[in-house]
Formats: C-alpha cells, structure tokens, sequence
C-alpha cells in the first residue's frame, strides 16, 4: 500500500475565523503574501490564533466523530464530512514523510519536526495548546488507516514532547484515518495524506516539571 | 573541514550555557537546525541501521550508538554531537525560568510559574531585565 506520504506543506493556507472583524488581521497568513519568511515564522504565524472564543474540540471528541464517521459505508465522495468546525481553529498542514506502512518518521522530515517544536517554544505560542492529527488518503483499509494515522500521529506526538522538549500536557494526538479527507472527489489524491496541527486555546498555568 | 566545523559549532553551543553576558545572538541552535543536522550526516545510515524507530525517547539516538562501528565516518563523527546541540537548546530553554525567577516576579506580576506568558512579558520588559536574565533569552533562542 502506497498510502499516507503527507501531502506538501500549506502552511496557514487553512487558517480560517467566523468573525468577519478579525478578518483584516489575517491577511499576512495568505502564503502569497510578498514577505518571505523563513519555515518557522510560517508555522508560528499559522499556528497563532486571534480570537479567544475557538470551539472546545477535545482528542477525544474528534476521536469518537471519526469511529462514528465510519459507519457511512459507500464510497468517500458519497460519504458526509466530519461535523466539526475545525476551519475555525488557527491551524497549519504540514508534510511529514513516514516511512511505508509504518509509523517510522523518515529522516528527511526531521528538520520539519524540529521547526514546528521551534514554532512551539516561541513565545508568541508557549501559552497555548495543539492538537496533531494524522489523515490517510483512501486507499487500503479504513481500519488499518484509522491505526496507522493514530500511530503516526502518536509518533510525531512522542518526537515533540520528549526530543524536542514541548511540554507533553500542551499536546494531544488524533488519528483520523481516511474519516476526513481534504478532496473528497479525489479520495486517493496526495493532498488528502497530510498532517494537521490545530491551535486548541490556552494551556494555562502548568506546574514547573 | 566540515566535521571539524561541525564540532566547533557543538562545543560553542555547550558553551553557550555557561555564558552569563554574551552577544546579542543565540548560542544554542534552533531544534530545526539540530534535527536537520542529524538527517543530512545519519540519514542513510538510520534508513539502514535503525529502521522502522522514531527520534523520540531517543530511540534513534540509541540505535546509532549500538551500531557505532557500522555508521559512516561522517554520522560517526556526528552524531553524538548533534544530540548534544539538542540537549543544550533544551537546558537553555529551561534555565531561563531560573536566571530570570527574579526579574519575573518584579516585571510580570501576576504571572505564575508554568505561565506560557512569562518569557513574553520577560521580553515586552527587555529594556529592563537585568543583563543575565536578558543573555539566558538570547542564548534560549528567545531573543531579538
């Protein structure tokens, strides 16, 4: 199975707010924008979010949505999206290559790693919390995709909290298989194999570890 | 020449550390720069070595270690260092909330230890942080 090799980097291409007041705020998120910014500023600045009212959306939650989301039995393009507002979470995809079949992150996605712990400690977002999620593309099992994404997500998870040192009660990992695909008419496309990371609010004060 | 680059580049990060006052330029380097390091001089030899483990726990790092005598020269000659580069961004990072304990409590009152907002405020204050608490945000990668 060739599933799973996420797609390219969009960086702040998703980051999308119900309030029509802060739009003017986020016009610099556009990737067209004319300042070049290093991958880093990109992911900070995707990854920041400008209104404090987002929708309370737990691991959890998303986990139970995505098993649930399975039981629409026809093909991916008949079935109906996720019902959660994620589009109003600051959020980024990134691409981060995993070996095949495998919850093995390839070395050439290490410095992609590092740069989204760098975004993590910056601190215009070391007050808040993030959520990774995995998505598969449709080919394979739905089940075998909802494990993998789990897994791999988890692995990314594991990297950032324990090598590159984000404090693990800032970070929650979900695997959503092939339940939430970003072109449902091309169920198998690349685009669909992508790793999300969204903004979920404040972390609070944690107890020095 | 670029191994011995390399190490230089190591020793000034760990160095960095003990550095009270220093240049306004971090002396740890980014995770990015350490990581991609790491996959430019082990790629290979991880792909061949450690497949299927992660970098986290240090699962990789482990690996390279047990099969030292079959790494080539240049992730041999690096790989430890590379770590060590990590290791000291990270000690960098959490001894900012002890040079700086005092300059928080003055300058951002209200903040409690934990607080995400602390180097934020500890940064808004620059022009009046105390010059050790100021180097140990540089050398955090907090800096300017």
């Amino acid at each position: 199975m060739t599933m799973f090799r996420y797609a390219k980097t969009r960086l702040g291409a998703a980051l999308l707010l119900a309030g029509t007041a802060v739009v003017p705020a986020l016009v610099g998120v556009q990737p067209a924008a004319a300042q070049v910014f290093t991958p880093n500023a990109q992911i900070v600045q995707g990854l920041q979010t400008s209104v404090d009212d987002v929708p309370q959306v737990s691991a959890e939650a998303l986990r139970g949505l995505a098993q649930a989301h399975m039981k629409y039995t026809g093909p991916p393009e008949s079935r109906p999206p996720l019902a959660v507002q994620l589009d109003q979470l600051a959020q980024i995809n990134v691409e981060i290559v995993f070996d095949l079949n495998s919850a093995m992150i390839k070395p050439e996605s290490y410095r992609t790693l590092g740069s989204i712990a760098d975004a993590m400690h910056n601190p215009v977002l070391l007050g808040y919390k993030f959520l990774v999620v995995g998505n598969t593309d449709a080919t394979g099992t739905r089940e075998l995709n909802m494990k993998l994404s789990q897994e791999r997500s988890d692995a990314v998870v594991e990297a950032l909290s324990t090598t590159f040192r984000v404090d693990p009660r800032r970070l929650q990992s979900v695997g959503l298989g092939e339940e939430a695909l970003q072109d449902p008419k091309h169920p198998d496309a690349a685009i669909n194999r992508r790793v999300q990371i969204f903004n979920v609010g404040r972390a609070g004060a944690l107890a020095q570890q | 020449m670029r191994f011995a680059g390399l190490a230089l580049a190591a020793v000034l990060a760990l160095a960095g550390g003990q550095l009270a006052v220093g240049p306004a330029k971090a002396q740890t380097v980014s995770y990015a720069q350490a990581a991609g390091l790491l996959a430019q001089h082990c790629g290979g030899d991880i792909m061949k070595h450690c497949r299927g483990l992660n970098l986290g726990n240090n699962a990789v790092g482990n690996c390279l270690a047990q099969n030292a005598a079959q790494l080539t020269p240049a992730c041999a000659a690096n790989h430890a260092g590379i770590r060590e580069m990590t290791e000291a961004r990270a000690a960098a990072q959490k001894q900012v909330y002890k040079t700086c304990d005092r300059d928080a409590a003055q300058f951002c009152p209200g903040l409690v230890p934990g607080d995400g907002n602390i180097v934020s405020c500890l940064l808004e204050a620059s022009k009046v942080v105390s010059a050790t608490c100021t180097a140990s945000l540089v050398n955090a990668g907090y800096g300017q």
